[in-house]
């Protein structure tokens, strides 16, 4: 199983997955903290945070996720309240309104959490909700290989718009 | 004349002398290639014989191998995904064979002579010559075998570049530079070699492009939605700054109904018209 590992975020990558992780370059109020993205499909080399450029390429049986951290300003706040990266997700999480950019037939998901005292949300997005009992497994495969180290160090503080 | 003679026969015999000494050498090399198991014109059955004897009773036949051996899912068409760091310390993974599409890796390196073409073209995307679609992926060799600052000095900006040596023996690389194309819909490599000019891998993806597109259907939509990717949130982030909202702004954090769309006699102007009017 291919394995990344960037920035105190490991994956172990499902057959079929690609994935990266890795920082934006901080840009001047903005504060670049760790993005993992993880798709079936080719990611194009200038996607969004949340897969803008990338969602509208996707195939009825491709799935597009992102593991995004938030600034230690989020840590402690109530959003970021729940413990621990979702492991196992039902098909009943995915809905078609859950999307960051609507587009007919696919659906998502997104959670807020803390993991090894940082501050993430995970957002996934299927190729077809109608497939979803199919992709929503696969998912959970992808889920399970996640892992997350505490940061040797904390960022600056300032909270990014994503 | 004899001195001549004399002088004459001293060389014969010296040239005689080394031909017999590389005739020897020559033997026992294929003697040793002999024992393993890999004679030239060496049957199975007749290493059998050798090996059986009592004076060979500890040889064995061993396949002669160049490299790692293969895991036993793969063959010469499998392209597995490719997984490793950038040179700016991101994590980086590449499966070209689920991916759709044609992906082309280039295995090159920062010492060769060769690879410098290559670099230096890559710096023009445009002028590569590739179809359109095609994805070009740059895989140097881990960071224990290549210096990341030099593989990003060579790097141009919105390239794809992945250090990783175990790339370079899960594809069987003999050296740089060397060209994969991997076909993402048939999920294996329909071509791979050695290039001397950009141009000579183009004409290869034009030429598999053309095979791919007459036997198989892309079912990814490619939806036309305007504005999209890092731009599209960019240009989101300044219509917040131009409207004077700033990272941290209370507005960005509403904690009630009331917070998103203000007090409960100030929503839904229309309606409250019409329910006067009826009044």
């Amino acid at each position: 199983m291919p394995a990344l590992f960037a920035h105190g975020i490991g994956a172990g990558l499902p057959t079929g997955f690609e994935g990266r992780i890795f920082k934006r370059q901080g840009s001047g109020i903005e504060v670049a903290n760790a993005v993992a993205q993880f798709a079936t499909f080719a990611l194009p080399e200038e996607v969004g945070d949340f897969g803008g450029g990338a969602v509208n390429l996707m195939g009825n049986d491709d799935i597009f996720t992102v593991l995004f951290e938030y600034g230690p300003d989020s840590l402690g706040t109530r959003l970021f309240a729940h413990q621990g990266l979702p492991r196992t997700l039902a098909t009943s999480d995915f809905q078609p309104h859950v999307l960051r950019r609507g587009l007919t037939g696919q659906s998502g998901t997104q959670w807020f959490f803390t993991e090894a005292g940082r501050p993430f949300t995970f957002y996934a997005v299927l190729g077809s909700h109608a497939r979803r009992s199919i992709l929503v497994p696969r998912v959970n495969r992808l889920l399970e290989g996640l892992a997350v180290e505490p940061t040797a160090a904390p960022a600056a503080s300032g909270a990014p718009w994503n | 004349m004899v001195a001549l003679s004399v002088i004459l026969g001293a060389v014969v015999l010296l040239l005689a002398v080394l031909v017999a000494g590389l005739l020897r050498s020559h033997a026992d090399i294929l003697k040793a290639l002999h024992d393993l198991g890999a004679g030239v014109g060496d049957p199975v059955g007749d290493a059998h014989v050798h090996t059986s004897g009592p004076a060979q009773a500890g040889a064995q036949a061993v396949p002669l191998t160049m490299g790692p051996a293969l895991a036993a899912d793969r063959d010469s068409t499998s392209a597995p995904t490719v997984a490793g760091v950038t040179p700016t310390g991101d994590a980086l993974a590449v499966a070209p064979a689920t991916a759709g599409g044609l992906t082309l890796l280039a295995f090159l390196s920062t010492g060769c002579a060769s690879c410098a073409g290559f670099w230096e073209s890559f710096r023009r995307p445009e002028q590569l010559g590739l179809p359109a679609g095609t994805r070009l992926v740059v895989v140097t060799k881990g960071p224990e075998r290549e210096i990341p600052g030099e593989v990003a000095a060579l790097a141009t900006p919105g390239l794809a570049v992945l250090m990783s040596s175990d790339a370079w023996t899960d594809y069987e690389v003999p050296g740089s530079p060397f060209f994969v194309l991997v076909d993402g819909t048939a999920g294996r490599r329909v071509g791979e070699g050695v290039a001397n000019h950009i141009s000579q891998v183009a004409e290869l993806v034009r030429r598999a492009e053309v095979d791919t597109a007459a036997f198989t259907l892309d079912t990814r939509p490619g939806r036309d939605v305007g504005i999209d990717g890092p731009a599209r949130e960019s240009a989101n982030d300044q219509e917040l700054l131009d409207a004077g909202i700033r990272p941290g702004d209370p507005s960005l954090y509403p904690t009630s109904i009331e917070d998103l769309y203000g007090p409960p006699d100030a929503r839904m102007p229309a309606a409250r018209h019409h329910v006067r009017r009826a009044g």
